[in-house]
């Protein structure tokens, strides 16, 4: 299959009689170790800036962190803040993408605005929202509303907007009503592009509720991910940027799950 | 008579908007919301007297060489990654790990660490920036169809001429399309870190401005961005077609 398979070489692994999936786990530890191991060497080597920890420390604060229930407070602000903005988000940019796409006219004149929206660093907008409704929860949901309206928004108009030529010689031969066929026709056609769309949103929101803690000073991990630097701990920081990231992949994946069950039927085509 | 009419269907509603901006805006007592008219006067004079000339520079150029970064490096890993079957599996959920860290949860820890110049600010961008690039370089080499492997195989193509012939070649259209997933994400750290810290650049603009309650300044620093972000977003997508003719008139796109 590939041209350049390179025999894995795994200690450990000499006899034959190893599993794949053995083999793989091993594989994968290996290069934790590398990784470990290089940034380790790098310590050692003083290469790296004086307030680097080395690998025992990193280690010692993932645990103390976990135990902390700082940690688990500011996971569940990050969490709350950026699931209330995609939620809303999700709600408004369907309900708009949707009455968008069905439109063929209002589709083709929301390009410029949508790709603008799209292309705007939402967080460069957060000094004035900042200065009208203070540092709270709400700039946290507003900000991330802000951020996850545009991908939601963009595949509901692409997904409403996609039609089968078959489908629509279909509906008009058989006279299906408008209503019928929205919601038969229209809706499960736009469905796989919408939740792609909801996917996307989903690790922005997680990225803009941290990157609005860390700008502004509003409770959660990028907060916490800030004090820890200003105390110089960059152990504590480090512990809390691998949670963040544990947090962001744990969520992508659930939702790759979910969106696998319950667009089943999408699969066919494949 | 039919390019006015979809150039008039395209842009109707970005010019009622901007009309509906400026008349609410006009003669707007409310501090926070200046009329729009003040907004873009101060924006030009900032910009005529070379003040956000300057910033725009060093902004950009972060920008320009963080991307760099991102691209050399995301291209030559994604094809090495791409086409190497073990090293794929084995980095799988560290790819996939390192690309959920919210890339704005790095730049205290880099910036605030490494100091106020552009180097810290450019390794933050590159560093968000070469996910996109590298998951859709992986991506674009694993769809390289099989019979072209096995054409290289068989005619023992040398592994150099290989890589740069037929796979870079195969997975450029995905390539260009994870640079196009990063530019915008490049353009928010670059705004990110300067507003986390900075003595320079767009993003201190906007946070300077909003320190000291200069709220159409503030303002035009966020229209500003957002013209940017725009513009570089339409001339990529003008770029990107040239390297990618083959691809855009081969039909591959129709699929």
């Amino acid at each position: 299959m590939t041209t350049f398979t390179i025999p894995i070489t795994v200690p450990g692994a000499k006899s034959r009689g190893l599993s794949r999936r053995a083999r793989l786990i091993l594989s994968r530890l290996l290069v934790l170790v590398v990784l470990a191991g290089t940034w380790q060497l790098l310590y050692w080597s003083g290469a790296l800036p004086e307030v680097a920890p080395d690998i025992g420390q990193i280690v010692t604060a993932l645990a103390a962190v976990l135990l902390s229930a700082a940690f688990w407070v500011a996971v569940g602000q990050t969490l709350f803040g950026a699931f209330s903005g995609w939620g809303i988000a999700a709600v408004v940019g369907v309900v708009l993408g949707v009455a968008i796409g069905t439109n063929g006219f209002l589709s083709r004149s929301v390009g410029v605005v949508v790709e603008f929206g799209r292309s705007f660093p939402m967080l460069a907008l957060m000094p004035v929202i900042v200065l009208v409704i203070g540092v709270n929860a709400r700039m946290e949901i507003l900000m991330v509303f802000l951020s996850c309206l545009w991908p939601i928004l963009i595949q509901a108009i692409a997904g409403s907007r996609r039609q089968d030529q078959a489908v629509a010689d279909t509906v008009a031969v058989f006279r299906i009503s408008p209503l019928r066929r929205f919601w038969r026709v229209t809706v499960p056609g736009a469905l796989p592009l919408i939740s792609t769309g909801l996917r996307i949103a989903a690790s922005i929101s997680i990225l803009v509720a941290v990157g609005v803690g860390v700008l502004s000073q509003t409770p959660g991990l990028g907060r916490q991910i800030t004090m820890a630097q200003e105390a110089s701990r960059w152990d504590v920081a480090f512990a809390y940027i691998i949670f963040a990231g544990l947090v962001g992949w744990a969520l992508n994946s659930a939702i790759a799950a979910v969106e696998s069950r319950a667009l089943k039927w999408n699969r066919q085509e494949a | 008579m039919r390019f006015i009419r979809t150039t008039a269907e395209k842009c109707w509603l970005v010019v009622v908007l901007v009309l509906l901006w400026w008349f609410t805006s006009a003669g707007s007592e409310n501090v926070f919301f200046p009329p729009l008219a003040t907004i873009l006067e101060t924006l030009w004079r900032d910009l005529a007297n070379g003040l956000l000339i300057g910033y725009l520079g060093f902004s950009l150029g972060n920008l320009l060489l963080g991307l760099t970064f991102a691209i050399v490096i995301g291209v030559a890993l994604g094809l090495l990654i791409g086409e190497i079957r073990w090293l794929r599996e084995a980095l799988d959920p560290f790819v996939n790990f390192a690309r959920s860290v919210p890339q704005a949860a790095l730049v205290p820890l880099i910036v605030g660490t490494f100091g106020l110049g552009p180097g810290p600010k450019i390794y933050t961008i590159a560093f968000a920036c070469v996910f996109p690039i590298l998951l859709n370089t992986i991506d674009g080499v694993r769809g390289i169809e099989p019979t072209i492997r096995r054409f290289g195989k068989v005619y023992r193509i040398p592994p150099a001429r290989y890589f740069r012939r037929v796979v870079l070649p195969g997975a450029l259209p995905q390539i260009f399309a994870g640079i196009r997933v990063a530019l915008p994400i490049g353009i928010t750290v670059m705004v990110v870190s300067e507003l986390f810290a900075a003595n320079r650049g767009v993003g201190f603009y906007i946070l300077n401005s909003s320190s000291t309650f200069q709220m159409a300044q503030t303002w035009a620093g966020a229209v500003l961005v957002g013209i940017i972000g725009y513009a570089i977003t339409l001339i990529f997508s003008r770029i990107e077609r040239i390297p990618l003719r083959w691809y855009f008139t081969s039909g591959a796109m129709a699929k």
